[in-house]
């Protein structure tokens, strides 16, 4: 049997103290496209920086291809796109994408590279001189400059307009269907939903809910009853309701977030709470998403 | 590996192989991206010709200095000035911008070695300041007809671009201060104090007993009197060479302590 593509075992990583990542054990296996999910600040990027070895943690063991992320043998095979955008001066994108190419055993060609992160024209271009987006897309040129059989995107499309966005997308999904393996951390859900076959979800460095996008959206019902309130309904009165795991205001129409609806309607009759116009709905992503993270802060 | 798997990813990926054409790749973007930084060009190239040519000209041609010829005496001053500033500012420069930009940190996930890259930022830098002491030795043998012979030419030349590495090490420390606006700032007083308290821009031999014991202490002093020295027909500068060298270490030694210190986590 081939080896996983990523292992982390009972992985914990304390920064003063304090745990970023808390007891995390996944496997990714290879050729699957894996999205990591989670607010800001759950520890999604210490989680990857950990995995490329740019971090060690503090207890527990992380494999990268089987071995260790900082061996150079595994490093040839991997590329990552990291969050703080990084150009060096004096180098067109051409010279930059080159200088990275030599340091890989099997680069793919320049202009494949020039190609698949849309930046043919800019080739000539210092890339010091490039906006934000293209900077992106240049770190993009980068981290698939080796040919990776891994590839770590950490916030790829921060900065980038729709259209590069989708293009990105495309990209990186035709990628993923040559059996490449494709790590991405993302704050969009539905980036999440349309580009990766497995979600992780992360919230304050535990591992909250881990599946499909579709087991996700079911395992965590994430259902809302809404309504319209009467005036003695108040934040504080709906907190001596139990099932309720987040509570939205749009004017006297409240939208309240439950793992059990059923449960909770039941609740509202019973604390004889004033409500008119009544819906119950069953959530997309977001709102599954939420009530996960909310659930898990409990 | 499994052969069952999708990948059309090669078993025999060599990265052995790869290493030696990363480096000359490396060294080979480290020369253009010097050349292109007109900063550089400015202070290492430019302003010790002009320096010199300046300093010459205003004053007697055949004035001497300690028994030497002072357009000889300054060209020694001005090339040490020129390798030493390379040193000192630009790559100094140039590792804080590259830390503080990520860029350092998205080298550690590839496969070159740290050492590779160390290597050829100093080879690059080595194999352009050995082109500027050529640059400038030339044009002082034509424009300024500095007449020494093809010995003490040469011997001359590698002294100074042998001592320039002490101010690499020494660009490598200042380098390691996480504000680049800072970096700037520290490089430029360290490059031109040391300069004009080591005698690179007026010769010792006309400071004060005080002013000449703090020459003394800088490396510069010893780059510029190892080459100095050799135009008087002094002995080989043993002692300068000890200097030198203890800076080299010193520098290397605590600029790699605070990288360490600074990437431990």
């Amino acid at each position: 049997m081939s080896e996983a593509a990523i292992q982390l075992q009972q992985v914990t990583k304390e920064f003063k103290g304090k745990k970023a990542v808390d007891n995390l054990s996944f496997t990714v296996e290879r050729g699957t496209v894996v999205a990591l999910l989670g607010p800001n600040g759950a520890g999604k990027t210490t989680t990857i920086s950990m995995i490329l070895g740019l971090l060690h943690p503090t207890t527990g063991t992380v494999k990268l291809l089987g071995g260790a992320p900082q061996d150079r043998q595994v490093r040839d095979r991997i590329g990552a796109m990291l969050q703080d955008v990084s150009v060096i001066e004096g180098l067109t994108v051409a010279e930059t994408i080159n200088l990275f190419r030599s340091y890989y055993s099997q680069p793919l060609p320049l202009e494949q590279l020039l190609q698949i992160s849309g930046l043919d024209n800019e080739r000539n271009k210092m890339a010091s001189a490039m906006s934000g987006g293209q900077r992106r897309r240049l770190g993009f040129a980068l981290a698939a400059a080796g040919d990776p059989e891994v590839l770590f995107l950490d916030e790829p499309t921060v900065g980038m307009d729709v259209t590069s966005r989708q293009l990105f997308w495309d990209t990186v999904r035709a990628m993923a269907g040559k059996g490449r393996t494709i790590v991405l951390t993302t704050h969009y859900l539905e980036e999440a939903d349309q580009v990766a076959d497995r979600i992780i979800v992360i919230n304050d460095g535990k591992l909250a809910a881990d599946g499909t996008p579709s087991q996700i959206k079911a395992t965590t019902t994430g259902r809302t009853i809404s309504f319209t309130a009467g005036n003695a309904v108040t934040t504080e009165s709906l907190r001596n309701i139990s099932g309720i795991v987040d509570i939205e205001w749009n004017g006297r129409r409240v939208k309240l977030y439950s793992n059990d609806t059923d449960q909770l309607i039941a609740e509202l009759v019973r604390a004889e709470l004033e409500m008119k116009d009544i819906e119950i709905m069953s959530g997309g992503l977001e709102e599954a998403f939420r009530s996960l993270v909310s659930t898990a802060k409990v | 590996m499994n052969a069952s798997t999708s990948t059309n990813v090669n078993t025999s990926r060599s990265v052995r192989a790869t290493v030696r054409k990363a480096a000359f790749a490396q060294i080979k973007a480290e020369l253009l991206r010097t050349l292109r930084n007109r900063r550089f060009v400015m202070f290492s190239v430019i302003m010790p010709i002009a320096f010199y040519f300046i300093f010459t000209s205003t004053m007697d041609a055949d004035s001497e200095v300690g028994g030497v010829n002072w357009s000889a005496y300054y060209l020694m001053s001005m090339t040490s000035y020129g390798v030493a500033g390379a040193g000192i500012t630009s790559l100094s420069q140039k590792l804080a911008k590259e830390r503080t930009q990520g860029w350092t940190q998205l080298l550690r996930i590839t496969p070159l070695p740290s050492w590779a890259f160390i290597v050829s930022k100093v080879a690059s830098q080595a194999l352009i300041n050995l082109c500027t002491v050529v640059l400038m030795f030339v044009v002082a043998a034509f424009a300024k007809g500095v007449d020494l012979s093809a010995a003490v030419w040469i011997e001359s030349g590698l002294w100074i671009w042998l001592g320039s590495f002490a101010f690499m090490a020494l660009g490598s420390l200042v380098g390691t201060i996480r504000n680049t606006d800072v970096v700037q700032v520290v490089s430029m007083i360290v490059y031109m104090g040391m300069s004009v308290l080591g005698g690179l821009w007026m010769p010792v031999e006309t400071m004060s007993d005080t002013m000449r014991n703090i020459a003394h202490l800088m490396p510069t002093y010893w780059l510029g009197h190892g080459a100095w020295n050799m135009l008087g027909g002094g002995a080989f500068d043993w002692s300068g060479v000890l200097v030198l060298a203890v800076y080299v270490v010193a520098f290397t030694l605590i600029s790699s302590f605070i990288i360490r210190k600074q990437e431990a986590v």
